[in-house]
């Protein structure tokens, strides 16, 4: 134990190992606030949802209460879904700059407007967030390497190394304990905020251990490529070097290179194809007998067949049932396209297996439920709350039962939790 | 031979004898050249695709069958961004914006399909460009390079015996930057082949170029600078080592992500649902064409009656439907602009923080010359998007008044079972609405938007040089 005590005060004397581990645990700090900021910003946007949504609710049920159409109802009502942030979000941002998580949908078809984006900056979203996992990822192995390059080197240049070399086992302990009391404090600067801020966040107890322990995995990997070239014996300049290179090729250049290998290995249906077909499949039903839809929309949808017989006049059920067939003919690119992505997603978090930084990051998003998982989850929400939206609308409009002010109450509600 | 370019070569000699540089240098141009290569292909790639949907886009429109004219509002036509010029070269914000758009009456859409949503995680990790190669490798590459330049001459003590041998303190720094720059024009040569090569097949100006070339070029040169400045004033090159990588750690890496987050949170942004309920909002507040006894469109119908000279809608020569959907569109198109004029100067501002940073972190300078230049900033990106609006407007106007002009009154409100037929008109007419061409910026708008980035990278490096000058006066005085 006094050897431990007397390794940490010589640590302690050293200004700059303590500069820069003071400077790590800021920039944690940092990272952690900016990151809860905008949770939080997501949060009270989420909140005022409410308040703008009874308002222009409000509005259409007026209008609509005098003619009581259900179908002009269905056409003008948006209703609102969205993808709260979970607690640990704020930890690492991931795709929700970039990603709508409030998304406005109608009875109409859906696929014309689940892909609809949410207004962002992209100048500001094309360098990435400042957020704990960029910290964790791209600056933590950088202070690893500033404290641990010249461990043995150090020793060496400064004429000291034969004689800790002849402690027993070549001083072997007295490197290991080096080692990890470093890596110890730097632990301590990233795991100490970011675990306090995961407490106010409400973050549970296991999820915390998890990362404390993933975030220690990671300083260990750096700590060990470090005492790698350490064992080179090169000059501390050449190990400071030869790190920093490494870190360079670990952290920037083989993620962007596996980005771009990804993205030619595996294309993608673009989803600009589906929007193009969906907008043909709705229109061509203009110009076609109207009982073709109808029979169709039966087909899929037998509870309404016993609907009365179209007559001359438009109406919206027949409008609601071209639009609905048109979804579901274009079902297989939708499944096509998703599992295009799928594929890349997974590809990319298989490359975490090798990359550690691409590790820890997917690692992070999906625990954060950041991540493209969690996006075509909150899609799938989306979906299913349509579908629960048009069989409302259907109710009525299919029976030619007024839509009242009253019945807009009753439409069905987006729940976050269940979808 | 002077003395300067005697030093410059022996650098150059230790540096070729250093094998880890050597392998360094050739690993670097070989990336560059992996970039050049797989963004052309990419961008090659994008842009053809584009154009395909473009063109059947275009192509469907076209072919629709006798409509109502309102059919074709509802039917609207999609539009794909043409990528610029110089995208290959620095895609810039291409990836984020989204590049299809789907255009229709009463409605602004968003762009959609953006790449960063069609892509795995490692998106965010940055794109392997020519741009990203010189704005973030190439300068730690120069930096293993250069850091012990001087500092090494300081702390083996051959400084002095370089002096007595006759060379001046100037010469000595002379000599080092020269070296230095040799490697950095080497390792910029590569990009800069591409970025011509580029330009060659896809008719870039030539003016965004040359800011581009001088942007880079000045960007390498200040870095030089810099590494032969800290190896001047620090004296062991180790700390040399590890000063310049915190600082390239601190202005390429860092700052250009914390400065977003300082922009947001200065400068909030309305999101899509609280512009769409306003816009909504006044809506209501400026008159509801639902509603015959709405002020605002009374008082429409009854200019419209006086314009022609008769007292009911029935007795108009035009269809007076067609003339409430002209006059509706211009309602909702004046309020869309208001809107999304105010999102972009949201966003303006925000980048215009971001800018401010720039003044500290040259880094942020570069990359918002680089892309400005390119033609992939969100100045050219919110030019495309007025544009796309501009088109929109004229289209769904056009329609409008086919339908006042060619579908009449008593047809448009009737519904008996022949109705439907008598609403339409002649197929012809959609191939007779204009195509959507994208009007480019020219060579001198982007040369003159990355002009202020320009100047604070000039501003840096002359601030650089004159601090080495300095530093160069007293160089192997202390101790």
């Amino acid at each position: 134990m006094t050897l431990w005590m007397h390794e940490a005060r010589l640590l302690l004397r050293q200004r700059l190992a303590m500069i820069a581990v003071g400077l790590l645990a800021v920039l944690t700090a940092a990272a952690l606030v900016a990151g809860m900021a905008e949770v939080g910003r997501q949060r009270a946007a989420i909140a005022a949802i409410v308040a703008a949504q009874a308002e222009d609710i409000g509005a259409i049920a007026a209008w609509v209460d005098k003619e009581k159409d259900a179908g002009s109802a269905a056409y003008y009502s948006f209703h609102p879904t969205w993808n709260a942030p979970s607690p640990l979000a704020f930890a690492a941002l991931g795709m929700r700059d970039v990603s709508p998580y409030i998304l406005r949908v109608r009875a109409l078809g859906l696929e014309a407007q689940i892909y609809d984006g949410d207004t962002f900056n992209p100048e500001l979203a094309l360098p990435g967030r400042f957020d704990f996992a960029f910290v964790l990822v791209f600056l933590a192995p950088l202070f690893v390497i500033a404290l641990c390059h010249d461990l043995t080197s150090g020793e060496r240049e400064a004429g000291r190394w034969r004689t800790l070399a002849a402690l027993p086992h070549g001083g072997a302990a007295l490197w290991r304990r080096r080692t990890l009391l470093r890596l110890a404090l730097l632990w301590a600067a990233i795991g100490v905020p970011f675990a306090v801020a995961a407490g106010i966040s409400g973050v549970a107890a296991g999820a915390i251990l998890v990362i404390l322990g993933l975030v220690l995995g990671y300083l260990l990997f750096w700590a060990g490529l470090s005492a790698l070239i350490g064992r080179l014996r090169w000059s501390s300049v050449a190990n400071a070097a030869s790190l920093a290179a490494l870190w360079l090729v670990l952290v920037l250049v083989l993620p962007t290179l596996g980005h771009v290998v990804i993205n030619r290995a595996i294309p993608v249906n673009q989803g600009a194809e589906i929007a193009l077909a969906q907008r043909e499949a709705v229109n061509h039903a203009w110009d076609i007998p109207r009982e073709d839809t109808m029979r169709a929309f039966y087909a899929s949808h037998p509870q309404w067949a016993d609907s009365a017989p179209l007559g001359t006049a438009f109406h919206y059920k027949w409008y609601f049932a071209f639009h609905q067939v048109g979804d579901e003919s274009l079902a297989g690119k939708v499944r096509t396209y998703r599992q295009g992505l799928e594929t890349r997603d997974q590809t990319a978090r298989s490359l975490g297996w090798v990359l550690p930084s691409v590790g820890v990051q997917a690692l992070l998003t999906g625990m954060a439920r950041t991540d493209l998982t969690a996006q075509l989850a909150y899609r799938d929400q989306i979906r299913d709350y349509h579908r629960r939206l048009r069989e409302f609308y259907y109710g009525y409009m299919f029976r030619d039962r007024p839509f009242g002010k009253a019945d807009f109450d009753h439409a069905p509600r987006f729940d976050a939790a269940t979808g | 031979m002077n003395a300067a370019t005697l030093i410059a070569l022996d650098e150059l000699r230790l540096m070729r004898r250093n094998r880890v540089a050597v392998i360094a240098c050739v690993l670097l141009v070989l990336l560059t050249l992996v970039a050049v290569a797989s963004s052309w292909a990419h961008q090659r790639e994008i842009e053809d695709l584009r154009a395909r949907h473009q063109h059947e886009a275009e192509q469907a429109f076209d072919a629709q069958p006798d409509r109502h004219p309102h059919r074709m509002v509802h039917y609207g036509t999609f539009i794909f961004r043409p990528l610029s010029a110089l995208a290959a070269f620095d895609p810039g914000v291409d990836a984020f914006t989204g590049n299809s758009m789907f255009l229709e009456g009463h409605r602004q859409n968003t762009a959609n399909f953006g790449d960063v949503n069609q892509s795995s995680l490692l998106v965010r990790f940055g794109q392997l460009t020519p741009a990203f190669v010189l704005q973030t490798v190439a300068p730690l590459l120069l930096i293993f390079l250069g850091y012990g330049a001087v500092a090494r001459e300081t702390e083996r003590g051959t400084l002095r015996v370089l002096m007595m041998q006759g060379a001046t303190r100037g010469a000595i720094v002379r000599g080092k930057l020269r070296a230095l720059g040799t490697v950095a024009l080497l390792v910029v040569l590569p990009a800069i082949l591409g970025l011509v090569a580029l330009a060659g097949t896809s008719g870039a100006a030539s003016l965004p170029m040359a800011v581009i070339v001088l942007g880079y070029a000045a960007w390498l040169l200040l870095w030089v600078t810099a590494i032969v400045l800290v190896s001047t004033l620090v004296g062991r090159s180790r700390d040399a080592l590890l000063a310049l990588v915190a600082i390239w750690a601190v202005s390429v890496v860092l700052l250009p992500r914390v400065a977003p987050d300082i922009a947001s949170a200065a400068v909030p942004l309305q999101n899509r649902l609280q512009t769409e309920v306003a816009i909504a909002r006044d809506l209501r507040r400026l008159g509801d064409a639902h509603s015959p006894d709405d002020p605002h469109f009374a008082a429409f119908k009854r200019s419209v009656l006086r314009l022609y000279g008769v007292t009911r809608v029935e007795d108009l020569p035009v269809n007076y439907k067609g003339l409430l959907a002209v006059e509706g569109e211009k309602v909702t198109s004046a309020l869309f602009e208001r809107y999304s004029g105010e999102s972009y100067a949201a966003q303006g501002s925000q980048n215009a923080i971001v800018g401010m940073v720039g003044a500290i972190s040259p880094a942020i300078a570069l990359r918002s010359l680089s892309m400005a230049a390119a033609g992939t900033d969100f100045a050219a990106h919110r030019s495309f998007l007025e544009q796309a609006e501009a088109y929109r407007y004229d289209l769904v106007q056009r329609l409008n008044r086919l339908q006042a002009d060619g579908v009449t009154y008593a047809n448009d409100t009737a519904s008996d079972a022949d109705a439907d037929r008598r609403k339409r008109i002649a197929a012809g007419n959609w191939e007779k609405m204009p195509d959507f061409t994208y009007r480019a910026p020219d060579g001198a708008t982007l040369a003159g938007r990355a002009l202020p980035g320009l100047v604070v990278i000039a501003g840096w490096l002359m601030l650089a040089g004159a601090l080495l000058a300095f530093a160069t006066c007293r160089l192997g005085e202390r101790r």
